[in-house]
């Protein structure tokens, strides 16, 4: 996620003492004053102790079967928001009406919290999956219309008028010129779509509950499962770390052509 | 004005399909009923005390929070030592979904404001430090010898060069804290607290009065759209001198 923070090539092979010292310090600090009770076992559990949690979670499988279904919401949702999106956003960009229409509405939609409209959801789709998988779609579609909008928009003309010079039709000139010219931008918007579909999926599992990874945080919490409560954030932070450096590596594979096309 | 226009329209849709019976009104409120709950909220204080409230929290998060990004993020500029050691906590929490820390904050520090402040700090922090850093690193060489060979203090480099090419970056994360810092205030509501707009709108949905509970989420909405909006114009006018930041904003404007 972070640009020009990672170590220049210069830099790769040395090992970066600092950062290995600050993580193991801190992990030190943490079991040291947990185990020595300057801190309530209650607020601050021993690593050791959090570490012991996530393995059992592990073996007895609550852990596998929610994080399969947090996961599962998650990419629904984002799935559905994005194909939504990249349709609304190219429509918005191709057609005066629509744009005229439904600008108001993006702009509106854009910046207001989503996470605020679950009751609303709760209310039409139920608790279970459907309204959570909904709520995701709707927070992540926002941000990749605008992303495809702006694409379709900048489109270089000259690509557009040598197809339909060619003799390309209103369907393939969006299949084969306008959508591809406008990968690039849609899949860094996809890019920012990621956590926010794991963020709403986390958070309406939390509020509504349901199951899921967010639920049995917050169940964990209200019982004072302390281990727990620490296992499940250490997860989530690995599910979030791993997606971000997935995303990128898929990028780099498959649009490494959008530099060197100066799209 | 021409685009409320779209939304009229969408508001006359709206009250023609429930009042035709098309979609069934305890579902889908008429807009005219939303109304009427807005006005009465207003009138009757119970937005203003809770949307007050939830500005609260948003706002104090969100200064701390960006005036320690603004710090970190320059500080990791600036020192290769500091950088490393801060490198691997700032990265390893980037990616972490903020709101999964609000069970553990509500353990710590209880449920009310210092939850819901520690979430929104925490949402802030990170793309402000992500984004000063980006902008300071960013910054050519070419002003800065500029500036030291015109005999400019160390301390005035970092005030009137680094930091000030970092502006535009700053306002880039500010705004994105800004978002942050509503849908984390109001997650921390509905988690964790007994005020706030956040836990008024889940009441209502609770209760079944889904006409009030329409009217919040609409009022959250305007006010969010409205806190954006404002941040633009107030970017606008810090950085009219700044050519791209201008062109920046005006492409990403929906």
């Amino acid at each position: 996620m972070i640009q020009g923070v990672s170590a220049p090539g210069r830099d790769a092979a040395r090992v970066p003492w600092r950062s290995v010292a600050s993580v193991a310090g801190l992990l030190i600090v943490w079991e040291a004053s947990a185990r020595a009770h300057l801190t309530p076992v209650l607020f601050l559990p021993p690593v050791s102790d959090v570490v012991d949690q996530l393995w059992r979670s592990t073996a007895d499988g609550t852990l596998a079967r929610d994080l399969f279904l947090s996961l599962g919401r998650a990419f629904s949702g984002l799935a559905l928001g994005t194909v939504a999106g990249v349709m609304l956003g190219l429509l918005m960009a191709r057609n005066r009406v629509i744009e005229w229409l439904a600008d108001p509405l993006v702009a509106l939609g854009f910046p207001s919290p989503k996470i605020a409209f679950i009751p609303i959801f709760i209310l039409w789709f139920g608790i279970a999956s459907l309204s959570k998988i909904l709520l995701v779609a709707f927070a992540c579609i926002f941000p990749v219309i605008i992303g495809t909008y702006n694409a379709a928009r900048s489109v270089n003309r000259l690509f557009l008028w040598s197809a339909m010079s060619l003799g390309s039709g209103r369907t393939s000139l969006f299949a084969h010129v306008i959508l591809p010219a406008c990968y690039p931008r849609i899949f860094t918007t996809f890019r920012i779509a990621v956590p926010v579909g794991l963020i709403t999926t986390f958070t309406a599992e939390m509020v509504a509950g349901g199951g899921g990874m967010g639920a049995t945080l917050i169940y964990s919490q209200r019982f004072f499962e302390s281990p727990t409560v620490f296992a499940y954030i250490l997860v989530m932070l690995g599910v979030g770390l791993v997606l971000d450096a997935a995303v990128r590596k898929f990028q780099r594979h498959f649009l490494n052509w959008a530099e060197e096309a100066g799209a | 004005m021409g685009r409320a226009v779209p939304l009229v329209l969408f508001a006359a849709v709206w009250q023609l399909v429930v009042s035709s019976g098309l979609i069934n009104r305890e579902f889908l409120p008429p807009p005219t009923a939303v109304a009427v709950a807005f006005a009465d909220l207003f009138t009757g204080g119970d937005i203003a005390k809770n949307l007050f409230v939830t500005l609260f929290r948003a706002g104090a998060g969100l200064l701390i929070g960006a005036a320690c990004g603004v710090w970190i993020g320059a500080m990791m500029a600036r020192s290769q030592h500091f950088k490393d050691y801060v490198m691997p906590i700032v990265g390893g929490t980037y990616s972490l979904p903020k709101s999964a820390l609000i069970p553990l904050f509500a353990l710590w520090f209880g449920i009310g404001n210092v939850t819901a402040i520690a979430a929104v700090f925490l949402a802030c922090l990170l793309p402000m430090i992500v984004n000063t850093y980006h902008g300071v690193t960013t910054t050519p060489k070419v002003l800065v010898w500029s500036a030291q060979a015109l005999g400019t203090a160390r301390r005035e480099v970092w005030s009137r060069v680094y930091l000030r090419n970092a502006l535009p970056d700053i306002f880039t994360g500010l705004r994105i804290a800004l978002g942050f810092s509503f849908v984390l205030a109001i997650s921390a509501e509905m988690i964790a607290s007994t005020n706030g707009i956040g836990k008024l709108i889940f009441m209502y949905g609770e209760n079944g009065t889904y006409d009030y509970m329409f009217a919040a989420i609409a009022c959250v909405v305007v006010v969010a759209f409205f806190a954006d909006r404002g941040l633009l114009l107030v970017t606008r006018r810090l950085l009219g001198w700044h050519e791209s930041a201008v062109a920046d904003h005006e492409r990403r404007r929906a």
